[in-house]
């Protein structure tokens, strides 16, 4: 397992654990810090080409479309190489935004990190 | 517009509960996203919405507020905003004013949304999430107007 530098304190922590990369991403998420997201999500947390790409979202309240969208840009990437995006621990109001944007089937939801490592 | 636009004031609590209403001018910077929106869920709980239901018209006003600045200011953030709240009965109105290219939205397609194509979400919130939605233009840009009954399901609900 080895730790990755994202750089921001939107994503705190992030490491690498086989062929799965965990993170934590912390605090609202709008069009104002949604270009600081993209940039870690599509940058150091893919770079080496996950399965599993999975977010903790535990620390998350609140995210917007400008959130959905990096996160389905993210999982088009991680598509073009077989890898999947977890979102896991999720508040009522991602929950909700998630459905309303239909994306509830598209992501792979689970309840914790250790379901997503097994799912 | 003669106001100077500003970023979003501390509001009273006390104050808003007395008069349920929330004005606020404000630039087209997504830094004032965040406060604009948790001002207009203030007064939400203050006129008897539920959490989730204060969740939704806070989503709606944030999807409107990103509309403003990527569309109708083509992305500049020094551009003024103008949100009007207030419930004096049963119903929430807002509006927002823009000053920007006074181009209609635009219009949702008829063919179901593809989660997988960006754009769009917004515009499915306004639209699902508000009782009324109404966008006039004006000489010099847009008048958005939305109202909610208090008493509306919010989605969940209204999703069984």
């Amino acid at each position: 397992m080895a730790d990755i530098a994202t750089g921001t304190e939107l994503v705190p922590t992030a490491r690498q654990d086989g062929d799965a990369v965990l993170a934590s991403i912390r605090g609202e998420i709008d069009l104002h810090n949604s270009p600081e997201l993209r940039g870690v999500l599509i940058g150091p947390l893919i770079a080496s080409q996950p399965k599993r790409l999975v977010l903790n979202l535990s620390q998350v309240p609140y995210m917007d479309s400008s959130a959905i969208a990096v996160m389905v840009e993210t999982l088009q990437k991680l598509r073009k190489f077989g890898g999947k995006l977890y979102l896991t621990n999720l508040q009522p109001r991602v929950k909700g935004l998630l459905e309303i944007a239909r994306l509830d089937s598209i992501f792979v939801i689970t309840a914790d990190e250790a379901e997503a490592l097994t799912k | 517009m003669s106001d100077t636009p500003s970023p979003v004031p501390p509001f009273d609590p006390q104050t808003l509960a007395q008069t349920r209403r929330v004005e606020l001018n404000i630039t087209s910077d997504p830094a004032n996203l965040g406060p604009a929106r948790h001002a207009i869920e203030a007064l939400c709980t203050v006129c008897g919405f539920d959490d989730k239901s204060t969740g939704e018209v806070g989503l709606v006003v944030n999807e409107a507020l990103a509309n403003v600045t990527r569309h109708a200011y083509g992305g500049a953030i020094d551009q003024p905003i103008r949100i009007i709240g207030q419930c004096p009965d049963d119903e929430l109105q807002i509006t927002i004013r823009d000053w920007g290219s006074g181009e209609s939205p635009i219009v949702l397609p008829d063919a179901p949304h593809d989660p997988l194509k960006p754009g769009g979400i917004g515009l499915i919130c306004l639209r699902q999430l508000m009782d009324q939605t109404i966008f006039t233009p004006q000489d010099d840009g847009m008048l958005l107007t939305m109202m909610r009954k208090r008493t509306r399901p919010s989605m969940e609900r209204a999703n069984g």
